[in-house]
């Protein structure tokens, strides 16, 4: 009886183990150095910048973060001057913590992400080649990568200082340089890690809290422009005002 | 009269509930102009519908208890947010009946969010149809 019972359990244990083995080694074969396709980050902390918290400010950061007033987090009050109420671009980082989806292209040299908030392009260079000594500053700054392993490392410099990093008005300066990286660990997820370094601005390096990047099957980039004829249209109409103070 | 005075409570019923859950709707949206913990109803006739970017806007005549005709604009979403929402450029025409619930403004203006970044908000058409911007290609 007890035989029976433990040859029962050695029949089930190997029918447990041995029947799903099959689909899924198929499931979880994949190119760790292919991460083309449409993709959006995860929900997760950050409040969509880099983190909720940051390292301390040196004094021309604090009074750069002084200066900006946010829609969003501890400072939020109506009104504001987020640059992108002005249709400004987004910049980098920011725009990678947005809510939309994404396109990762792959081509010989260069890697592009195409991102749908306001239908964004921005290269990578995978060519070899270095960071410019003295880029001029632009919005999106000017990026290199390689692969260590199966770790795509970003690096980035050359920005100019009129973006936040967030939507809390955390700011940078021109100085700012940005380490990215990014493994795919299954199909279905890149882990996403950033550093920022910004010694004009911050105390310390700023590592961002570490966030998943999810696929977006089926989904397609759509024509998304933030147009600052129309912005400036909805502002007059709904956004000024609500923000209006009023004694109502 | 009273029985038309329990008519419009029972109306108010499941606006009732949905205020009573309200601590558990998330508030994600960001802009602190609007009540993100408050869901308000108005029903009225639409004026225009713009499907701009990066915002979305809805504009309807809401009668007042007063009588007064007053025209509400509501924030929504930018297209591409819309449409995986199952929404069109078409989906509101004017003089359509709707009633939209929505985030009110601070301030007490006819300006109000209803969207993505607020769970709950929705359109609701006088053919009991409704629209909400919840994403429709996520499983």
């Amino acid at each position: 009886m007890q035989t029976l019972l433990v040859r029962s359990i050695g029949i089930v244990a190997a029918m447990m183990f041995s029947v799903p083995a099959m689909p899924q080694a198929a499931a979880t074969r994949f190119d760790a150095h292919d991460l083309s396709g449409v993709w959006q980050l995860a929900p997760g902390g950050g409040g969509q910048g880099p983190g909720d918290s940051f390292p301390p400010l040196t004094p021309w950061g604090q009074a750069k973060y002084e200066a900006n007033k946010p829609g969003y987090g501890p400072r939020a009050a109506p009104g504001g001057n987020d640059p992108i109420l002005k249709c400004d671009p987004i910049g980098f980082p920011r725009i990678l913590f947005q809510i939309w989806p994404f396109e990762i292209i792959q081509i010989p040299g260069r890697i592009l992400m195409f991102f749908e908030g306001q239908h964004t392009i921005r290269e990578i260079w995978m060519d070899g080649r270095k960071l410019p000594a003295d880029p001029e500053a632009t919005w999106y700054g000017y990026s290199v990568g390689k692969w260590e392993g199966d770790t795509l490392v970003v690096e980035s410099t050359g920005f100019n200082d009129k973006t936040w990093l967030g939507a809390q008005g955390q700011p940078h300066s021109n100085e700012m340089r940005t380490i990215e990286r990014y493994r795919r660990v299954d199909p279905a997820t890149i882990q996403f890690n950033l550093t920022i370094v910004d010694p004009k601005a911050y105390t310390k390096t700023w590592e961002a809290e570490p966030r998943l990047i999810k696929p977006r099957p089926g989904v397609e980039i759509i024509e998304s422009f933030c147009v600052a004829s129309e912005e400036e249209e909805f502002a007059r109409r709904i956004r000024q005002p609500a923000a209006q103070q009023t004694g109502k | 009269m009273k029985n038309g005075k329990m008519k419009s409570l029972a109306w108010m019923l499941p606006l009732l509930f949905f205020c009573a859950t309200v601590p558990e709707v998330t508030a994600h949206h960001g802009n602190s102009a609007y009540d993100e913990q408050a869901r308000v109803s108005i029903k009225g006739i639409v004026t225009e519908f713009v499907w701009t970017n990066p915002h979305s806007q809805i504009y309807l005549d809401v009668k007042e208890k007063n009588g007064k005709t007053v025209n509400w604009g509501v924030e929504t979403n930018s297209p591409a947010i819309l449409t995986r929402a199952g929404w069109t450029s078409r989906s509101i025409k004017p003089g359509d009946e709707i009633t939209i619930i929505l985030c009110p403004a601070k301030n007490g203006a006819p300006v109000a969010y209803a969207g993505s970044g607020d769970a709950g908000t929705k359109v609701i058409f006088s053919n009991g149809k409704e629209l909400d911007f919840q994403d429709k290609t996520t499983k």
